[in-house]
């Protein structure tokens, strides 16, 4: 059995594990009554742990227990600012570390953290180090979400640095999410965020529970890393579930490819560097050759696959994992926060110099009583 | 000239006078002859003299006719003479008082001892004076019959038999002869059953009694006036006489019935297999009693609730009383169970059926604290679900 930590770091990573455990007990409206009377259902030992600075934001949880959330004291919050919240993750690593020892050893880690955030964005690539550090064998895998564009110069700032950090620490993969490509989803944005939240809660448990299975193909946490390595070592998720019109197994695989089930808008054939395809579903559902032939020619065009099918009964699901070998879509966002970052700073320059320029009118003169 | 006078009117006052009594001196003589009479009562025996005529009563030969003996007897004469006379018949001796004799006349006989006689005849010969008879009176030889009709009871209703009974008896010195009871007509209101008509005995002597019984069945209800029974007899001197009995009245009820009731009692509830006793009293609340009376029921569901000893038979209830008995319940099975009790009995107007139910109550197993079953579980549920709040409580 795997031995799983799920890290909540910042506002979003915190969301994004409440909606993992809501997964577990269920998922939907249930889960709102089942948390009094059921104990999550994960697939392997699962531990939970979301941390943020603003205490505000960990009392919006509703499916995390209260041990399983941890308030690093800075304040309420760090305001967007990384080096603030660097500081602060600094000064309380003891604690935080001492937080997530207590929960044990682990063969996997996953960081779930917001890219443009606060919190999150300066916490996670410290938080990745120390994990490491402590935890020899680990297999650490964030979860980054980028954010919209339109968010603002702070964010796209933040989401720069914070990837740039994330791409030199020593973990084993990013599984990058993107805002902006799921805002699509539609409904006010709470409802959105939240769709995106219960989207990635639902693959990362469907990730778990594949790995932990018996399988009819195996596929394993080595292999995962294998493919976490591959390339720029970014990758991303798309799922797809078939319905009852349509039970092709060669569809639903291709389906799962496709940009718009995906987390992070790529394009397979071409950018991808390795993938993993695991497919779940009844065994009257399941041919194996016609997987054979789908997987052998996604691999002309990705290099290595790696499939592991999961005989469990229902319709077929699909969740490919794959790493980038290139990822335009980060070149535009570094773009992007570079000219915000360029405007913030003429704009502040302008700024000092009309404030320069105001005080220049009492350069020579006294205050006079 | 006066003197003149006075000398006629003195001697016409002198003849006047002398008229008048010589008119008197002419009665004198014609009362001599005059007849008078004197009404004397007598018993047997008992005589009356007149001057020297004697006149003895010597019997009452019959009442019924009127004839009564008496001697007459001159002294010194040669009328001695023993005659029946007639019931106000005038007899002469002697002539009769109209020529110097006497004339005795039975104005009434009283009884077997005494009569009334008138004795008639001329004042010339004296007073008639009456001498008691110093012989003592004759033993009588009356008969008097005593008759009483009675019912054996004053009250019976429609249906019943009841005996009626004659008695007659002498309480009279004499014998009584040709003895007739007349208990006629029938009533309408009973059949009669057997006895009827009621025959005594012709002949009574003093002292002795005889009794008839005849039997009836009442057939129609209502206040009924029991007429007299008249008894004719006669005297040893065939003197004709009749007796009756008192009339009274009876109360004839409508046709008796019996009424049973049935109930049963002491119907607590009954723990699962714990035993209880019901009682059942069967009541005769009618007017006649009640008979073959057959109790047995039925058990309603027939399993769970085991019943012993409901049935049970009786000879007979009076009316007014009642009939216990009790039935051993045992309850096997939880649950409500109704006994249902049929008695058949004669009641009096052919076989009838009454019932009864009760309702037992078996009640199931009790369990001390078992309320804590729904308690406790939901003190768990709140206190889990509280617990659980605590953990997700930030």
């Amino acid at each position: 059995m795997l031995n799983v930590l799920m890290l909540g770091v910042g506002q979003c990573g915190n969301r994004i594990l409440d909606a993992i455990n809501r997964e577990a007990f269920g998922g939907g409206g249930a889960a709102n009554l089942a948390k009094y009377y059921l104990r999550p259902k994960f697939p392997s030992r699962v531990e939970t742990l979301a941390i943020n600075t603003a205490i505000n934001d960990l009392k919006e949880l509703r499916f995390t227990t209260a041990k399983d959330r941890l308030h690093v004291p800075n304040l309420h919050g760090v305001g967007a600012n990384r080096n603030v919240g660097k500081q602060a993750f600094m000064d309380n690593r003891d604690m935080i570390m001492g937080e997530i020892e207590k929960r044990g050893d682990f063969d996997i880690a996953f960081v779930i953290t917001s890219t443009s955030g606060g919190t999150g964005s300066s916490f996670t690539p410290l938080l990745i180090n120390e994990l490491k550090r402590q935890y020899r064998d680990i297999t650490v895998v964030t979860v980054a979400i980028l954010p919209a564009r339109e968010e603002g110069s702070i964010y796209l700032q933040n989401a720069a640095f914070c990837m740039r950090e994330l791409m030199e620490v020593d973990a084993e993969g990013i599984i990058l999410a993107d805002n902006q490509n799921m805002k699509r989803f539609g409904g006010d944005i709470a409802s959105a965020y939240n769709k995106i939240n219960d989207m990635i809660a639902k693959r990362l448990l469907f990730l778990i529970e594949s790995l932990d299975s018996e399988m009819l193909s195996v596929t394993d946490l080595g292999d995962f890393k294998t493919v976490m390595n591959g390339g720029l070592r970014i990758g991303t998720m798309g799922f797809y579930q078939a319905d009852s019109k349509n039970l092709s197994i060669s569809d639903a695989i291709e389906n799962s490819l496709k940009p718009a089930n995906l987390l992070y808008p790529a394009n397979v054939a071409d950018d991808s560097a390795r993938a993993m395809i695991i497919i779940q579903g009844s065994r009257e559902h399941l041919d194996v050759d016609e997987i054979t032939k789908e997987v052998e020619r996604l691999t002309a065009s990705a290099g290595h696959v790696f499939k592991g099918i999961v005989i469990k009964k229902g319709n077929p699901k699909v969740l490919s994992v794959f790493t980038l070998a290139s990822a335009p879509e980060l070149e535009s966002i570094y773009a992007q926060a570079a000219r915000g970052m360029q405007d913030e700073k003429e704009k502040r320059c302008r700024a000092r110099k009309q404030l320069d320029d105001a005080f220049a009118h009492i350069e020579d003169l006294e205050e006079i009583y | 000239m006066r003197r003149l006078i006075c000398l006629p009117c003195l001697v016409c006052l002198l003849f006047s006078i002398l008229l008048v009594q010589a008119a008197h001196a002419k009665e004198d003589t014609d009362d001599s002859d005059e007849v008078a009479f004197k009404d004397f009562n007598l018993n047997i025996g008992d005589r009356i003299d007149l001057g020297d005529y004697q006149m003895e009563l010597i019997e009452i030969q019959s009442v019924r006719d009127g004839l009564v003996v008496m001697r007459t007897s001159k002294v010194g004469g040669p009328l001695d003479e023993q005659r029946a006379l007639l019931l106000d018949s005038p007899n002469n001796f002697d002539g009769g008082a109209e020529n110097g004799g006497i004339t005795i006349t039975v104005a009434d006989i009283f009884d077997e001892q005494s009569a009334k006689v008138r004795i008639e005849y001329q004042k010339s010969l004296g007073t008639a004076r009456k001498h008691a008879s110093e012989r003592p009176a004759a033993a009588l030889d009356k008969p008097e019959l005593s008759v009483q009709k009675s019912f054996e009871r004053n009250q019976m209703s429609v249906g019943d038999e009841v005996k009626v009974t004659l008695t007659v008896k002498n309480t009279g010195t004499g014998q009584a002869l040709g003895i007739k009871a007349e208990d006629a007509p029938p009533l309408p209101e009973f059949s009669y059953v057997a006895g009827y008509p009621p025959k005594i005995k012709e002949t009574l002597d003093s002292g002795q009694s005889d009794s008839a019984v005849y039997v009836m069945s009442a057939v129609k209800d209502g206040s009924i006036r029991v007429p007299a029974i008249i008894v004719s007899y006669t005297d040893a001197k065939k003197n004709a006489k009749s007796n009756s009995s008192e009339p009274f009245n009876i109360l004839i009820s409508p046709k008796s019935k019996a009424d049973l009731a049935v109930k049963l009692a002491g119907l607590a509830p009954i723990a699962l297999d714990g035993e209880s006793m019901l009682n059942i009293s069967i009541s005769n609340s009618g007017t006649a009693s009640a008979t073959r009376i057959e109790a047995d029921g039925t058990v309603m569901p027939s399993e769970g609730l085991q019943v012993t000893g409901l049935e049970k038979s009786f000879f007979e209830i009076m009316p007014g009383e009642e009939a216990n008995y009790s039935v051993r319940l045992l309850g096997q099975k939880p649950g409500n169970y109704t006994i249902r009790l049929i008695v058949n009995y004669e009641g009096g107007d052919g076989s009838v059926i009454r019932e009864g139910t009760a309702v037992v109550v078996v009640l199931g197993r009790e369990y001390k604290y078992q309320y804590l079953l729904l308690i406790v579980p939901i003190a768990i549920v709140i206190a889990w679900m509280y617990r659980r709040y605590r953990e997700y409580k930030y």
